[in-house]
């Protein structure tokens, strides 16, 4: 379980781990992917995700850092990169919604 | 060879069946649906708790009675006792005397009986310890018992005889397809009659699924409404009863309407969202209006797809918009799922049944749950009451994961459907086999090479892929997609489908017995585990039948239809004659007959248990290790292979398909020349049937050594036939499978001109 003395780059490095492992895209370095690059379009170093893919991290983040990510356009600035995706994580937790 | 004419004649519904939760009988929910009335109720099948929501529509106190063959438990289902209350009533109303007539069955599905294997499974995911050995081997011993055929095959033990029976999944397209494949066997004239439908049961799997997916709306389903937020999973079942409306006449029935024209198509766009445009349901639409002789004018009602999803209804609207033109503003649409639910295969089978009745009727029943339409689903609603207007035809739509849109029409019970030219000789221009020992083509799928021992699995590096686009694609699907590859390569010279943006018209026919086991089983782990907020919503897809169908449409850009056959250890046998059927009956130019099975420790666990039982009985020759492996093999009407330069590697003769009484294949022909038994099937069935025939002295090709056993094993069969007649060492080939005594009989013979033709 992530623990919340975590140092924010830790947690990037993490989730880029996480999500080229759990959406199989194979052949991508998680070192490779910038902690800006946008997560739904191929612009900029971005991964081309979509937006099962989307629900499939939702899931994954809700497992693995015991936050729960809100559904539908609240969740779109969370899902901007990978450093929103962790500012995100890492603020639910400090907030006293991680476990662990 | 030029297109002969049909002889197809009108096709009349003459009988109607569903249960929903609105009622037991097609009558009774369409009043009730009239009514406005909602059977939307909280969950009572199975623990609710932990599932995004529990409002669905169940159907009421269903009894689910236990059956008992020679003194042992035999499973039933939810899912096959609906669709046997809902076949049963469709063939009483219909009166179909039975006796000499040709009657056939086809069954669509999705879940088969996953509520049941759900238990099993999870029996046998539990950590060693907290089951005992017994309780284990149980389940085990059950396991296989829920296949996507299972249900067609209670149907046809209880309402028999049935001379040709099919099971199919197109996921929520299914039952649409159901009406398809019959409709194809009256034109070809396999049958006199056919009964077709689908049903589906509410399971755990498609309840966490579409949850992951988040396309529940907790407040139930509203279609086309501004505040909708999603579908609600529903369960039930429709049937229909097609025959040639000259026969209906004759025997003085009257029909209730008619089916004029039908298309199916796909999108090969995503997995789980349909392409924004509607291009395809546009197309659908089009084509089956076309199909019926008919043009946007003479359509007084769409009955819609209409799932309630945030994706599907403004997709729809402009699907609609584009196939109807101007009278979008005139026409009215309406949809049933804020009132029946979602009943995913079902889906469209009961539509059917509704669109028949609306036509009786000429009452339009509403769209339950729409109260503020949404400005992006610009449409004719019918909200609150329904619509009395007379209906001269109408328009149904039905679309699935993997983008299989499928779309009927139907017309008053005095319609007449205009002609539809059928193919003249179906050839093979293409074919490829996958074993663990590689791909093979050609000479070397004439001469298929033995597999190295202990090598039961494909190796990765074979599965190779574009790893982007196939980073979805479970096993079955990888299988599938490689060795497509390799029989279309010569089909599509200069058309490289990963190159061509707009796809092409091929579509795909898909034979597996058992599907995603392993995954199930995993899902359902995950399920225990975790709770159903914590399941896999990008392993969700791969556990509908269709699937691999699905996503190889969408790997190599097929447009065309796409749909799954499961026949047991016949289940390539069993596409191959449906792709055959299609492209006979000028469905298709041409489509690709592709067989699969992947490893399963499950499949081999249990099948370890069935054939100890059935050795120590002395009742099964069938000891060959467990291997996995994936045929294809590319049907194009002579004239389409002629039109695009292919040259034929092989021309089908004949497809028997027999029933478990067939004592002998009596009707199988001989074309002359040197003729070769190419058979995998080791069953004393299937040689006593050859040596019962025309072909007792024919050679026999010896089949290669260690090629391992697997439900796939038919359809390379096949591919290896296609490849022994290209290479000229043999006029003319039979191949023979059989599954619990069915089966089916191909006789190829060589494509080049001035072969013996069909007759």
């Amino acid at each position: 379980m992530q623990s919340s003395t975590s140092s924010g780059s830790d947690l990037r490095e993490k989730l880029k781990e996480l999500l080229v492992s759990e959406l199989n895209l194979v052949g991508r370095d998680p070192a490779s992917i910038a902690d800006d690059a946008p997560l739904f379009t191929r612009e900029r170093g971005g991964l081309g995700l979509d937006s099962l893919d989307a629900l499939q991290i939702a899931m994954l983040v809700e497992e693995r850092f015991s936050v729960r990510v809100p559904e539908g356009d609240e969740a779109r600035p969370i899902f901007a990169s990978i450093a929103t995706l962790a500012d995100f994580i890492a603020g639910a937790a400090g907030s006293g919604g991680e476990r662990g | 060879m030029s297109a002969v004419s049909g002889g197809r004649g009108t096709i009349a519904v003459t009988g109607v069946g569903a249960v929903t939760s609105l009622g037991g009988t097609a009558r009774e929910t369409f009043e009730r649906l009239v009514r406005g009335e909602r059977g939307l109720r909280p969950l009572t099948v199975f623990d609710g708790a932990g599932y995004r929501t529990t409002i669905v529509a169940e159907v009421a106190g269903l009894e689910v009675p236990a059956e008992v063959e020679s003194g042992r438990r035999r499973d039933a289902s939810r899912t096959s006792t609906l669709a046997l209350m809902a076949a049963r009533e469709a063939l009483d109303e219909s009166e179909l005397p039975r006796e000499g007539l040709r009657v056939g069955l086809v069954v669509g599905g999705t879940t088969a009986g996953m509520l049941e294997t759900e238990s099993l499974l999870s029996v046998l995911v539990s950590p060693a310890g907290e089951v005992d050995e017994a309780a284990r081997k149980e389940a085990l011993a059950r396991m296989l018992s829920h296949p996507l055929s299972a249900p067609t095959d209670k149907v046809a033990r209880e309402l028999a005889p049935f001379t040709r029976i099919r099971s199919l999944s197109s996921a929520c397209s299914s039952g649409a397809n159901a009406l398809v494949v019959g409709a194809t066997w009256l034109a070809l004239d396999l049958v006199d009659a056919v009964v077709c439908g689908a049903a589906d049961a509410l399971c755990r799997v498609t309840l966490g699924g579409f949850g992951a997916l988040g396309a529940l709306d907790p407040e139930g389903a509203r279609p086309f409404d501004r505040r909708r937020k999603g579908l609600t999973l529903g369960e039930g079942a429709g049937f229909v009863v097609l025959e040639r409306a000259r026969d209906a006449r004759a025997r003085r029935k009257a029909a209730l309407c008619t089916l004029l024209g039908w298309s199916s198509r796909s999108e090969a766009h995503h997995i789980t969202n349909p392409e924004p445009t509607g291009e395809a349901p546009a197309r659908a639409m089009m084509t089956a209006m076309r199909r019926a002789g008919l043009g946007p004018a003479d359509i007084d009602y769409v009955n819609a797809h209409g799932t309630g999803t945030p994706l599907n209804d403004p997709m729809e609207s402009n699907a609609i918009a584009r196939a109807l033109g101007r009278d979008v503003e005139r026409v009215p649409v309406s949809s049933q799922k804020g009132q029946i639910g979602h009943t995913l295969a079902a889906a469209g089978a009961i539509e059917t049944t509704i669109s028949a009745l609306a036509l009786v009727r000429g009452i339009i029943p509403p769209t339950g749950g729409l109260e503020e339409p949404d400005p992006a689903c610009a449409l004719v609603h019918v909200i609150g009451a329904p619509r009395d207007q007379p209906l001269r035809a109408v328009l149904s739509s039905s679309f699935g994961f993997g983008g299989m849109d499928t779309v009927l029409c139907f017309g008053s019970a005095t319609a007449e459907a205009p002609e539809h030219p059928r193919a003249g000789r179906v050839v093979v221009t293409g074919s490829a086999a996958l074993t663990p020992a590689g791909v093979a083509t050609g000479d070397g799928l004439a001469a298929l090479p033995s597999v190295p021992a202990a090598q039961a699995s494909v190796p990765a590096e074979i599965l190779a892929l574009d790893p982007d686009r196939a980073r979805r694609l479970d096993r079955s699907s990888r299988l599938a997609a490689v060795v497509l590859e390799a029989a279309l390569a010569p089909s599509l010279r200069g058309e490289e489908p990963a190159a061509d943006p707009t796809g092409h018209e091929l579509g795909l026919v898909l034979g597996s017995a058992f599907g995603a086991v392993d995954a199930t089983a995993l899902f359902m782990r995950r399920l225990r585990e975790k709770g159903p907020r914590l399941v896999s919503p990008a392993d969700f897809p791969s556990l509908v039948p269709s699937s691999p169908a699905g996503h190889v449409s969408i790997y190599h850009h097929l447009r065309g239809a796409s749909v799954v056959v499961a026949d047991l250890a016949t289940s390539g046998e069993a596409a191959f004659a449906q792709s055959h059927e299609l492209v006979a009956a000028g469905e298709a130019d041409a489509l690709v007959a592709v067989a699969v099975e992947e490893r399963s420790t499950i499949v081999e666990q249990v099948l370890a248990v069935v054939f100890a039982e059935a050795r120590a009985q002395a009742a099964s020759p069938r000891t060959e290790p467990r291997a996995e492996g994936a045929s294809a093999i590319v049907l194009a009407s002579e004239e389409h292979a002629r039109a695009k330069g292919l040259m034929p590697l092989a021309a089908v003769h004949q497809v028997l398909v027999f029933d478990e009484h067939a004592e002998a294949l009596s009707e199988l022909t001989r074309p002359e020349g040197r003729a070769v038994v190419v058979s995998c099937d080791p069953t004393s069935r299937a040689r006593d049937l050859v040596r019962g025939s025309r072909w007792a002295d024919a050679a026999q090709l010896p089949w290669p050594a260690q090629q391992g056993s697997h439900e796939a094993m038919g359809g390379i069969a096949l591919a290896v036939a296609t490849a022994v007649l290209a290479r000229g060492d043999a006029d003319t080939t039979l191949c023979v499978g059989t599954a619990r005594g069915r089966g089916y009989a191909v006789v190829l013979v060589k494509g080049s001109e001035g072969t013996a033709r069909c007759p």
